[in-house]
């Protein structure tokens, strides 16, 4: 555990305990109370980022690693966001101190998820994680909202029993759960079946939690069901946070094993793929909105694991990168579906249309973070893509690198038909009636929008950061 | 580089001439909030201001003087903005014919809703397209492209009918997915020589995989055959968006990158410029029959488009020197006549509230200005002397009857008298012929200016024919490449 950053774990926490106390006969200081925690939480966080001094000696006296720290940032940034939108949010609310709550909780678990340096201590933050995000699903208390959940229940169920038997056979031949002292065994060049198996397990158990194909049946159902401010929440850090981070963090360990887990690397790279493609192309036939960026977002974790598979370090910061794009950018899409449905009454897209001029803001924060999804220069997501795929030539992987081009275009057409059919066109009947949301409720999509064109702009600091703390400090 | 005082001012303007139009077009919006005369006022501005930056540059690359403005990146990414002959001579030609649909629009837009959003694209794209003619480094170069892409989806669906809405995606597509070959094209050329900076990579060869990838993407941006399809489609959106597409800028983009990339950088396979000289012949005739028989006034402009660019290709990949400046030239000469006959369409259009050339008749008498301007553009199209049209049609066959084989001059002869025919039966039924009742009358002045203003330079340019080949023979001097 990184001491470090064990403050921005225990104070939400903190507050998630507060909040049904203090709370009690005042919901809204629920809302001030885990907006002020998180905001906090934020400043602080820029300021060990982006000071000046920080940025001239490349970043030396960060706490943690650099991915650690990047990740509680992204943790924190969509956190605010979901929890600032929910905070005006007037669609049919549930109980508010518990959902604040939640939030509040899931925020520690998560920080705890990326700040773990042992195997044991993330497979219980990833448990706490599961339960919270379980508990948020069933906020939205129709059937729908209940399906997902029970899906979700049903899928990531078995996922915890496979990393619980790898973490059984990681104590059994290793006698220990460290990422260190898995690394010194890796380098040392013993073979050892049995840790390998035991890391074939857990990482089994982590793509089922992230959802990526053919393990990916769980997620549109969880998104589209739940609440929509906890979709955005879900879909923007919670899946990644649970299950990716963790695959880039053992991909980043088995580099040390020099080739001899190549079957592993090259199974995690093929799913990868499946799940660009599949997620791809299940995307372009959605009628409804959250399913569609439901499937968009299995495609784009499909481009995050195919590059922590291939593990050189460019392809580790690549998905690092592109890990944090998405949740900038699909956040943001979520966010927007979720200030349609309280506009328009209705996600399905079929009955949307034309609702550019209701909803001006809405529908350009859309458009950005499309295009950044969909790899348009200069917005941040080119970048990533960009480096995910000159490390996949790079790293030998020719046709997944050319795959993996050319499929931007398909990301591109399922957004250009979404664009079309909400936003763009004739104006339909629900956006006669629609009107734009309110301006706090637009402030965490625009403001996520400026983050997804200043990184895409300011992309050689960026660059820098990841070079200057990951690939220098933890994987060379 | 030395950092005189002239070097410096020549630096500010390189640097004007990308973000002015860039960063400018984001104040646009709010211009908007401030009366709408301020906000058409700083886009017309912003438009002559990038074609001054431009113009300031012509002087100093004329003495064989490069200007370079360059940001580090990581990974040889770097940002690299370099003023020679070549993207000079394009930036000035973009940015004037830009210029007067900007001073054109102010009219002709005024009728429609979303006009904040239409300056701002339009601007936008002036930008990327400066961005683009100067970028140095073939990433960027993709950057700007992708730009150009977004700012004409934009445009095309600037009117939001489904139909509108579906043509401007399927533009943005076709040219999206070109651009992403291209971008493999420019991976491949990275991996192989380690570098993307078209300065360095001077006289290499390029491999042939890599350079049918870059093709791809340069077809797709150019509509030649096969991608054609997106242009006359794309006539959906206004006059001026397609003016500013069709003639003046996006689709010359493609010919500048291929006069950039295999002009003057890469040295292509012989068989490579073979195949592209066959494309185009194929692109000519092809595009030059559709417009023969089509009806609608700007999809038989926007087939014209197709079939001239195709005459450009043939001087470019030609390999002979003579047939390179007939192609540079020709896009000087096309621009100009190319961007007026659109905007005459758009007077044509906005009068008669019909595009169908077949129901029109007789506007000549109606219509003196507008109808002289046409002709006048028409004229320089086809390829009549003395129109500078004439020169660069000439230059072009010159070089490429040495060098090429007898069929792909065959093919660009009949393209050539297609598009006499085309362009006198469109003249013919538009202008003369039966005069319908109720025939309109004059667009405003300040449109009838413009296309006057237009047909005007396209006759002096072919009296003056001597300049710009003076300036062209220099530029192969400086910078051509494995040519003949």
């Amino acid at each position: 555990m990184e001491r470090g950053l064990l403050a921005y774990i225990l104070i939400p926490l903190l507050t998630a305990i507060i909040i049904p106390c203090a709370a009690r006969n005042k919901p809204r200081l629920a809302d001030i109370l885990a907006n002020v925690t998180l905001l906090a939480g934020l400043a602080n966080l820029a300021w060990l980022l982006f000071t000046p001094a920080n940025i001239a000696n490349s970043f030396a006296d960060i706490p943690g690693d650099g991915f650690s720290l990047l990740m509680v940032f992204a943790v924190y940034m969509v956190a605010l966001a979901v929890v600032f939108f929910s905070a005006f949010f007037a669609g049919p609310m549930p109980n508010r101190q518990a959902y604040y709550c939640l939030i509040m909780t899931s925020v520690a678990a998560m920080c705890g998820v990326v700040t773990t340096s042992d195997f044991f201590t993330l497979y219980i933050y990833i448990e706490v994680l599961a339960v919270t995000s379980f508990a948020l699903i069933t906020t939205d208390d129709t059937s729908a909202g209940l399906e997902g959940a029970i899906k979700y229940f049903l899928l990531t169920f078995p996922a915890s029993v496979f990393i619980i038997i790898g973490l059984s056979l990681l104590l059994l031949s290793l006698g220990s759960f460290s990422f260190e002292s898995v690394k010194i065994f890796l380098s040392s060049g013993m073979s050892g079946g049995a840790v390998l198996f035991a890391m074939g397990l857990i990482l089994l158990g982590l793509l089922i939690k992230a959802g990526i194909v053919p393990f990916h049946t769980w997620t549109p159902d969880a998104y589209q069901g739940s609440f929509s401010p906890v979709s955005a929440y879900l879909a923007g850090i919670v899946t990644k946070v649970s299950g990716v981070y963790a695959i880039i963090r053992i991909s980043m360990l088995m580099r040390f094993y020099e080739g001899r887990a190549d079957a592993l690397a090259n199974t995690l790279m093929f799913l990868g793929m499946l799940s660009i493609v599949v997620g791809a192309v299940a995307a372009l036939r959605q009628k409804e909105l959250k399913r569609m960026l439901a499937f968009s977002s299995i495609s784009q974790l499909g481009y995050i694991v195919l590059a922590a598979g291939l593990g050189t370090p460019l392809a580790v910061i690549a998905a690092i990168f592109h890990l944090f794009n998405h949740a900038t950018f699909k956040t943001v899409l979520f966010l927007n579906s979720a200030s349609l449905e309280y506009a328009a009454g209705t996600s399905d897209m079929e009955k949307l249309g034309g609702m550019e001029h209701a909803m001006p803001w809405t529908s350009w924060t859309s458009v950005v973070a499309l295009l950044s999804t969909a790899g348009i220069p200069p917005l941040s997501g080119f970048w990533s893509k960009l480096l995910i795929i000159i490390a996949l030539w790079a790293g030998g992987a020719k046709v997944y690198a050319m795959l993996a081009l050319l499929f931007s275009i398909v990301t591109l057409a399922y957004f250009m038909v979404m664009q079309k059919k909400v936003f763009f066109g004739k104006k339909s009947e629900a956006a006669e009636a629609a009107k734009e949301v309110s301006a706090p409720m637009l402030a965490p999509v625009v403001l996520l929008s400026a983050v997804i064109v200043a990184i895409g702009l300011l992309f050689p600091y960026f660059y820098t950061y990841l070079v200057e703390t990951i690939a220098k400090r933890m994987i060379l | 580089m030395d950092q005189t005082p002239s070097n410096l001012n020549l630096i500010f303007a390189l640097k004007t001439a990308v973000a002015a139009p860039i960063l400018g077009a984001f104040l646009i919006p709010f211009a908007k909030k401030i009366s709408v005369t301020a906000r058409n006022t700083l886009a017309v501005a912003l438009g002559l201001v990038t074609f001054i930056a431009a113009a300031w540059l012509l002087p100093s690359a004329m003495n064989g003087m490069v200007t370079n403005y360059s940001l580090s990146f990581p990974l040889g990414f770097d940002f690299v903005l370099s003023a020679d002959m070549l993207s000079v001579f394009m930036a000035v030609i973009s940015s004037f014919v830009s210029s007067i649909i900007l001073i054109y629009s102010v009219d002709y837009i005024s009728h429609y809703e979303n006009q904040t959003e239409y300056y701002t694209m339009v601007v936008l794209f002036l930008g990327s397209m400066m961005g683009l003619v100067f970028s140095a480094n073939m990433l960027w170069m993709y950057v700007f492209w992708e730009l150009t892409a977004f700012a004409s989806w934009r445009l095309v669906g600037f009117f939001r009918s489904d139909r509108d809405v579906l043509k401007a995606n399927k533009t943005f597509l076709v040219t999206v997915f070109g651009a992403l070959c291209m971008l493999a094209g420019i991976l491949l050329v990275y991996f192989d020589k380690g570098s993307m900076d078209m300065r360095l990579l001077r006289g290499e060869n390029i491999s042939m995989l890599a350079a049918s990838l870059i093709l791809i993407g340069i077809l797709a941006k150019s509509a030649t055959l096969p991608f054609s399809t997106w242009l006359p489609d794309a006539g959906v959106a206004p006059s001026t968006v397609t003016a500013l597409l069709h003639a003046a800028v996006l689709v010359k983009i493609g010919v500048y990158a291929y006069a950039r990339i295999f002009g003057v950088t890469f040295v292509a396979a012989p068989e490579f410029s073979q195949a592209v000289l066959w494309i185009a012949g194929a692109s000519a005739i092809v595009s030059a029959a559709a417009a023969l028989v089509e009806k609608d006034i700007k999809r038989i402009i926007a087939y014209s488009t197709v079939s001239q660019i195709a005459f450009i290709f043939l001087g470019l990949a030609s390999g002979s020197r003579v047939a390179f400046m007939g192609g540079l030239l020709y896009i000087l000469m096309h621009s100009i006549a190319k961007g007026g006959l659109f905007l005459c369409a758009g007077i044509i259009e906005q009068k008669t509230h019909n595009k169908d050339i077949t129901k029109m008749g007789g506007l000549f008498k109606t219509m003196p200005v507008t109808g002289i301007s046409f002709a006048l553009c028409s004229l320089s199209v086809m390829g009549i002397p003395p129109f500078g049209g004439f020169f660069s049609k000439f230059l072009v066959f010159k070089g490429a009857t040495q060098n090429g084989s007898l069929g792909v001059v065959l093919m660009f002869l009949a393209g050539a008298i297609m598009t006499l025919l085309y362009l006198t039966r469109m003249f013919y039924l538009v202008f003369l012929g039966a005069e319908k009742p109720d025939s309109p009358y004059e667009g405003s002045t300040v449109m009838v200016a413009s296309v006057f203003a237009l047909a005007l330079i396209g006759l002096s340019l072919g009296a003056l024919i001597y300049y710009p080949s003076y300036y062209v023979d220099l530029l192969i001097n400086q910078l051509g490449v494995n040519l003949q």
